[in-house]
């Protein structure tokens, strides 16, 4: 098996990943103005939460495809009660809202380790993808390119709810200008507890759909938050494109980091970042969400 | 009054510490037009964000049609009927022009309508908006923002239209349509304030004029009284 196509799948699977993770984060951040701390969590809970439905513990599915929906829908009705609950006292006061966030996160860690403990959990490729797919000398493992289709797919989804409905033109709106998107009298509120619901959904599910290649262990979470938050300020907040393309881009300098420059991967994963922020505070596709 | 469309009393707002309308009162009535003057900085839009909800005054009453309204969040004013031209326009940038529009469309509470707008009658309106509908309103001419600004403002059905510097940056004869938008909308019924800040666009149109100088209510009359008057606005309005 060629190394360099290896390297190059698993990037392009870790960026799809990447995509259900940051998506969310960064309409929240684009809507909300707030980077949302427990966007790492969402993604950790999901996937334990989608590991005790598929270990039938719960009595009713063992199917991997029916746990990971089932847990996504549980995490995004975790994301809206947090935003209804939480985050709404605290409206105007964003320093606040992110102090709550990164509380919260913090809880929920703790939280994880007391119900599932502190053992890493691994969870088997679904049943039918665990081979591989040959083309002349190349071999494609068929979960990785399932991750990837699943990935595209939710790519277009959201863009066509953003693009294409009235409720993603209202997100838009208050993208663009919060305080004239309440003038003319759209409910921004409602908008927060969808977008926070729709975030940590889709954070979930990639938990879940990720798990199989990245196991589930204690600070999964706090390993996945910084990269949720390059991957914006790299694509810039609220932005859909920018996220994918951020994502596509730190899977492959997250990969190839670690297989050439392993004792440097942090500083070839926020070198990016940093520069970016200095030359291009907007991000590379800052402003627009396409 | 009974018939005020929109009242402000004793209105005592603030950005901050500084305090920037110090006990504004006037009123709008049903179906009149209401020219507000004053100087760049005067507070003239500081009234505007204070009616739309926008910035809640720490002293006084916005009273919309006689009902209160003070300290309600802006949606809630804009779903009695008030609606914001604002300066600069502010049209939404990543929205095309028909998602402008229709983002600001009213879900249908008969009760509260009092005219028939919609993306249709706003495109009949403005028909170079039609033409460009599809089109990001970040690519339109500062012209066809203005008047995407007014169509956004109507989608409401609003009963109160405030219009904050609409000829602002505006060649002549655009600014001249403008002014024929306007009057066609006062002649629907509708009550308006006109913000701006040179009175030969207001004085014809207005039939009541309100200056404001340093955040104060300086002058209050009609435009007739105050054209036949010829009183000398400069100390209000600086030279012009
Ligand atoms: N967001 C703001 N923060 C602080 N001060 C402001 C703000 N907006 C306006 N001001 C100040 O309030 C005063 C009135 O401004 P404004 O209502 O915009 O005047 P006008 O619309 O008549 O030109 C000015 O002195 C201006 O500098
Ligand atoms: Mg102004």
């Amino acid at each position: 098996m060629n190394f360099w196509l290896l390297l190059t799948i698993n990037s392009i699977t870790f960026g799809g990943l990447l995509f259900l993770l940051s998506s969310g984060f960064s309409l929240i951040f684009g809507l909300m103005r707030i980077p949302n701390l427990t966007h790492g969590s969402m993604f950790m809970v999901g996937a334990y939460l989608g590991s005790t439905f598929l270990s039938g513990a719960l009595g009713f599915t063992s199917d991997f495809w029916v746990a990971a929906i089932l847990s996504a829908i549980e995490v995004a009705v975790l994301g809206a009660l947090m935003e209804r609950l939480l985050l709404r006292r605290l409206t105007g006061q964003p320093l606040a809202q992110v102090l709550v966030t990164l509380g919260v996160s913090l809880m929920v860690a703790d939280l994880c380790l007391m119900g599932w403990g502190g053992d890493p959990i691994s969870v088997e490729t679904p049943a039918g993808l665990g081979g591989f797919v040959r083309a002349g000398p190349a071999v494609f493992p068929l979960y990785r390119m399932a991750i990837i289709v699943i990935a595209v797919v939710f790519a277009i989804a959201l863009w066509l709810l953003l693009e294409r409905t009235r409720l993603g033109a209202m997100i838009r709106a208050g993208v663009d200008d919060p305080q004239m998107a309440r003038v003319v009298g759209i409910r921004v509120s409602q908008l927060f507890t969808i977008v926070f619901g729709l975030g940590a959904g889709l954070a979930g599910f990639a938990g879940m759909i990720g798990a199989p290649i990245l196991s589930i262990y204690p600070g999964l979470d706090q390993d996945m938050l910084p990269l949720a938050l390059v991957v914006v300020i790299l694509g810039g907040t609220g932005s859909l494109l920018g996220s994918f393309v951020g994502s596509i881009l730190i899977g492959f300098i997250y990969n190839f980091g670690q297989a050439l420059l392993p004792e440097l991967a942090y500083f070839v994963l926020f070198l990016p970042m940093v520069i970016v922020l200095v030359v291009r505070p907007q991000g590379l596709f800052g402003g627009q969400v396409l | 009054m009974a018939n005020s469309a929109l009242v402000l009393s004793g209105i005592d707002a603030y950005y901050g510490d500084s305090h920037v309308l110090q006990k504004v009162s006037f009123e709008l009535g049903e179906g009149r037009l209401l020219g507000l003057l004053g100087r760049n900085g005067a507070g003239k839009s500081t009234c505007m964000n204070v009616s739309v909800g926008l910035l809640p005054p720490r002293a006084g009453v916005v009273e919309v049609f006689g009902t209160p309204v003070t300290r309600l969040p802006p949606e809630q004013i804009a779903a009695r009927g008030v609606a914001l031209v604002p300066q600069g326009r502010r049209v939404f940038k990543s929205l095309t022009v028909r998602e402008n529009l229709i983002v600001a469309a009213r879900d249908k509470d008969a009760a509260t309508r009092h005219a028939n707008w919609n993306a249709a009658t706003v495109f009949a309106m403005f028909p170079r908006l039609a033409e460009r509908a599809n089109q990001l309103s970040a690519h339109l001419s500062g012209g066809e923002q203005q008047m995407l600004a007014i169509g956004r403002a109507l989608m409401a059905n609003p009963r109160v239209l405030l219009m904050d510097e609409p000829s602002e940056g505006l060649a002549p004869q655009i600014v001249a349509e403008v002014m024929t938008t306007i009057r066609k909308l006062k002649e629907s019924g509708l009550s308006i304030v006109l913000v701006e800040q040179s009175p030969k666009l207001v004085f014809d149109i207005a039939d009541d004029i309100v200056i404001l100088n340093s955040g104060r209510v300086a002058v209050v009359s009609t435009a007739a009284a105050l054209k036949n008057d010829g009183v000398d606005l400069r100390q209000h309005l600086g030279v012009f």
